[in-house]
């Protein structure tokens, strides 16, 4: 709400102000009514990477209902026999948000006047933020990034913007908030609040301040991640393909791994071998 | 008349206006590309828009359409040939431009993106005058350097040219497997343009220059707009019915298990496992 207002009230001021120079500038403003005035937006070019493991928080601090808290041990239990537990990326499927932000590898923001772009070269871990002031629609079609509503806000009213607030819904699983497996509830209800903002004393420093609410938790959950922007005016990107090598294999929902020569081997100790029932030879 | 105190005002305004509009990146200048990007109703997946798959008259060298015959003789088979995406990996460029599912265009001043909503493939096409570099990461989406064209002169970008250079391996042109040469030496250049009748069809004139071909070889795909769409997100890794098992591709039946893609296949080698616990 606070943001609502501070963003209205900028807008109001804005409006006024237009309205005085129109008159005036009537011709300049007709030529230039398709300008993006990137001035009014921080400076949010240049490639982002995280400044800590790609971790959420610690397991301990998260406020899981017991019923999750039980579902997460057991995954832990799970994990160190050698299967995955809930962490369902393995497959490459895309990690979805709130774990995107975990930055796997580095990515870019490419603010537009309707859109804000986070695009992350991952697996599939880019981010449509929409900016254009729609409200959410009747009927959305769940996906792991969800659908991303955001306000741009000028909180010291020095007429540029500072923070960008987003919520995000309409999100599916499976999904969990790092590779340890903290799960989300399986109702994909999950509602995600953000405010990214640059440090006010190194513009080289990003915030992303998130707070998750979802019925696996007692509470709503808030973390801070922090990302450094990269010294390069050309920064390379590099394009990263999980896909591409994968050791991980499922089949009929058990999980098995390559061998470096290429071999289908046990992920787990005395892991039994696929079904191969379909195969005639393999019954001989 | 304006009076000198409103006209100094004026003065003081527009100059503000003008060092304000130093950093803003004026859209008028360039063509509208908003939207959403699809393939015309009626074309499939193929490179050569105008022609069947498998039949497009690919101009290969000997050498390679040999491999293209024996590709297409492996797929009747059941196997992939030379198609290696169903593993899941980028369809990379040229292929990338069949756009199997929709893509947006977003530019601004100094790179364009194409963001294709399939295997999450984004283009970088930098347009801020760079040059190529003399070596980068050879990549499935290359590196892209474009230069915006004004053709017709009246203040206003119309044209993107593009060539995009540093292209890995393997890549085919389509579905069919039209193989492309593995020396990662793949030339693609391109020229984006709206039509001039119809705004919501944007063209892509691809040339792509390979040695697998005997000359340059080029089509021209067509995308139509839709203004307000829907991105549906689109995951080639969830539920892929393809499991790769060193050389060997095979499928997950509709019960999860391991199958023979093609008739006869031998099952996987087990020898990792111990083979009493085999349920076969």
């Amino acid at each position: 709400m606070r943001y609502r207002k501070a963003f209205d009230s900028s807008f109001q001021a804005t409006a006024s102000l237009s309205a005085s120079l129109a008159v005036l500038l009537l011709p300049m403003m007709v030529a230039s009514v398709h300008a993006f005035d990137e001035t009014k937006y921080p400076d949010l070019k240049g490639q982002w990477d995280r400044t800590a493991a790609p971790r959420w928080l610690d397991a301990k601090s998260a406020p899981f209902t017991p019923e999750y808290r039980a579902i997460f041990e057991e995954n832990l239990k799970d994990q160190a026999a050698g299967g995955q537990g809930t962490d369902p990326t393995f497959t490459c499927v895309a990690p979805g948000m709130p774990r995107v932000m975990n930055a796997y590898e580095p990515f870019e923001i490419v603010v537009t006047p309707r859109t804000t772009h986070i695009l992350m070269d991952h697996i599939h871990d880019s981010r449509r933020i929409f900016t254009d002031g729609r409200e959410w629609p009747k009927e959305m079609q769940p996906s792991f990034s969800g659908y991303s509503i955001g306000k741009w806000i000028d909180e010291d009213g020095d007429g540029r913007y500072d923070v960008l607030v987003v919520e995000t819904r309409g999100l599916r699983g499976p999904r969990s908030y790092d590779s340890t497996g903290m799960p989300f509830h399986a109702d994909n209800e999950t509602v995600i609040n953000e405010r990214i903002y640059l440090d006010k004393a190194d513009k080289n420093i990003l915030y992303d301040e998130i707070t998750v609410n979802d019925h696996a938790l007692t509470r709503p959950w808030t973390a801070v991640k922090k990302y450094r922007r990269k010294p390069d005016q050309q920064p390379m990107w590099r394009e990263a393909v999980c896909a591409e090598n994968n050791p991980h294999v499922v089949i009929a929902d058990e999980p098995y791994m390559l061998s470096a020569d290429g071999f289908l081997m046990p992920a787990k100790k005395d892991q039994a071998p696929p079904d191969l029932k379909y195969f005639p030879h393999a019954r001989k | 008349m304006l009076s000198h105190r409103c006209f100094g005002s004026l003065l003081a305004s527009a100059l503000v206006m003008s060092l304000t509009g130093a950093q803003a990146h004026d859209e008028s200048k360039y063509p509208d590309w908003a939207g959403q990007w699809r393939r015309p109703p009626g074309v499939n997946n193929q490179w050569e828009p105008t022609k069947p798959r498998g039949q497009e008259g690919a101009p290969l060298t000997p050498e390679f359409q040999a491999i293209f015959e024996a590709n297409l003789k492996d797929q009747a088979e059941g196997g992939q040939g030379t198609d290696p995406t169903y593993t899941c990996i980028p369809d990379g460029m040229p292929r990338a431009m069949n756009v199997i599912f929709p893509m947006e265009m977003i530019i601004t001043p100094n790179t364009t993106y194409i963001h294709i909503e399939y295997l999450m493939m984004f283009r970088r096409i930098y347009t801020d005058g760079r040059p190529f570099p003399e070596d980068t990461d050879s990549s499935f989406m290359g590196y892209s350097i474009g230069k915006w064209v004004d053709t017709n002169g009246d203040g206003r970008f119309d044209e993107l040219l593009v060539e995009t250079r540093f292209l890995k391996s393997p890549r085919a042109f389509d579905s069919s497997g039209i193989p492309l040469h593995p020396d990662g030496k793949t030339i693609v250049q391109e020229r984006f343009y709206q039509d001039r009748d119809k705004p919501d069809v944007l063209h892509d004139e691809v040339t792509t220059i390979d040695n697998a071909l005997t000359r340059p070889w080029t089509v021209t795909k067509h995308y139509n707009r839709v203004r307000n769409p829907i991105w549906v997100e689109a995951i080639c890794s969830e539920n892929n019915d393809h499991i790769k098992l060193g050389n060997e591709n095979y499928m997950r039946s509709a019960d999860g298990l391991l199958m023979p893609a093609k008739k006869g296949q031998k099952p996987p080698d087990l020898r990792y496992f111990n083979i009493k616990d085999a349920k076969n």
